[in-house]
């Protein structure tokens, strides 16, 4: 059995950081929270374009993105940063994490007065709350508390044959000693989703994963009817097509290898968190950021990111792993990228020789290695999804 | 080595291991053996090879599933890429 050493929290599963998240409730208050973290070591900042002016289900998805990644167990606690008159309501946000038993701590500008007296209680809150997260020291716990998010982009062919099948042989190994995984990229699942529906383990959970790449498709055809959107283009871009990728469909069979060859137990919302551990298709768009938005408003600890053509992207509190299996790549962009399975090709390794190793970094990471894109401070993928309607 | 993987005993297509130049012998993974092919393009690395003859509109196999179709005929040793098939899914209706 493997273990990894992380961080106990009152509800649901350890964290593998121990930050402390400066989260606006709205855009507007993005200034207050940069310099609030500028100010304090071991801070986090969410800053993010969205939480006024939004009705319905787009409001929806940015209150869900918002609640979800203010419970992520990679934060010890969270300091709220609300503007006052915002139509997602910052109090709504303190009181959804407050509710998880993490400290949390609210701050709102109108009623500081200003910006300057907002930063100045937001710095004396933070370094509070910094301190009590420095006094948690780190415990060992099994493969079954862990849950990686899979994740590809920058995809060419070598992520088919190499990285993702290395990633699925992690992932079913995760499984089956009692953890969770998440596939999400539901534009990208587009043409595979009868394979993945034949390993739900029930014939609801099946037809959930057909419906749910239908609704998507059909998504994607009411934005092209406008012209605005060219749905094959959004779907596959000139560097998967110059990296030997064809189609849609060639994508998406070569992206569910990441999934492994095991059970499906179910399809998630976006922003829902895990119930019962096990492998999961979680509904989300599949651009990049939108996607590990997702997988960290679910839960996932970890994500690991394959990617042929090499993205160095990475994300607030949640360490992102990538791995390539183009050799040439890795060796190109060394400072980005973790892993390189590419042996699979070049030595002929197999695929269970290199997800060994793989599953040893998933570990090392978990257990508080930073990953290249945390090294060099990339936190680009935070990107809350919208909708458009449809 | 191989100069070209086959992904699934199902597929009618393999990926190239390394960049191949129109003429060469292209060595394939089969179950029953080791095939020769000649390539007849130049095919970039990870890109597609076709190991059999292929009609028009006749499903590409690669993974074990359909990831397409064929535009055109396309010949033993050919580069299979958008100038030769095509896909339903995934497109402006």
């Amino acid at each position: 059995m493997h273990t990894f050493y992380g961080y106990k929290r009152q509800l649901g599963l350890p964290g593998v950081r121990n930050w402390v998240a400066v989260i606006p409730s709205v855009f507007c208050a993005n200034t207050v929270v940069k310099r609030i973290v500028q100010q304090v070591e071991g801070t986090v900042e969410l800053t993010h374009p969205v939480g006024c002016s939004q009705v319905g289900l787009d409001l929806e998805l940015t209150a869900k993105a918002l609640k979800g990644i203010a419970r992520h167990p990679n934060f010890f606690g969270v300091v709220v940063v609300g503007l006052g008159c915002e139509r997602f309501r910052a109090q709504e946000l303190a009181d959804s994490i407050a509710a998880t038993g993490k400290p949390v701590e609210l701050i709102m500008i109108q009623e500081e007065g200003d910006t300057q007296l907002a930063i100045s209680k937001g710095v004396r809150l933070a370094q509070e709350l910094v301190e009590q997260a420095a006094k948690q020291q780190k415990e060992e716990f099994p493969l079954s508390e862990l849950c990686l998010g899979l994740k590809c982009g920058g995809t060419d062919a070598t992520s088919g044959i190499a990285a993702n099948p290395a990633l699925g042989w992690v992932t079913d190994q995760i499984v089956a000693e009692g953890g969770s995984a998440m596939l999400t990229e539901v534009t990208e699942l587009i043409g595979a989703e009868h394979v993945l529906a034949r390993r739900a383990v029930t014939p609801e959970v099946g037809q959930k994963i057909l419906d749910t790449v239908r609704k998507m498709e059909n998504k994607l055809k009411i934005g092209t009817a406008h012209g605005d959107l060219q749905n094959r283009s959004a779907l596959i871009s000139p560097g998967n097509e110059d990296g030997g990728v064809t189609t849609v469909v060639e994508k998406a069979l070569g992206g569910i290898h990441k999934g492994g060859t095991g059970p499906i137990t179910g399809v998630l919302d976006y922003g829902e968190p895990l119930v019962k551990h096990g492998l999961y298709v979680l509904d989300c768009p599949g651009h990049d950021g939108e996607a590990v938005t997702g997988l960290a408003a679910s839960g996932c600890q970890v994500v690991v990111f394959t990617t042929g053509r090499g993205t160095p992207t990475g994300f607030p509190g949640v360490p992102v792993i990538k791995i390539t299996g183009n050799t040439s790549t890795f060796e190109r962009m060394k400072f980005n990228l973790d892993f390189n399975a590419g042996e699979i090709i070049d030595k002929g390794l197999s695929i269970a020789e290199v997800g060994e190793g793989l599953l040893q970094t998933v570990l090392e990471t978990a257990s508080g290695v930073p990953t290249k894109a945390e090294i060099g401070l990339h936190d680009e993928l935070f990107c809350i999804t919208r909708s458009y309607g449809g | 080595m191989h100069t070209a993987l086959r992904m699934d005993p199902r597929d009618n297509v393999a990926v190239v291991l390394r960049e191949v130049r129109k003429g060469e012998d292209v060595l394939i993974n089969l179950e029953t053996g080791v095939v020769h092919l000649t390539a007849q393009s130049d095919i970039p690395f990870g890109h597609k090879i076709s190991v059999t003859n292929l009609l028009v509109s006749e499903p590409i196999i690669k993974y074990g599933e359909e990831i397409g179709n064929a535009k055109i005929p396309i010949q033993p040793g050919e580069w299979v890429h958008l100038q030769n098939i095509y896909c339903e899914r995934g497109r402006e209706n």
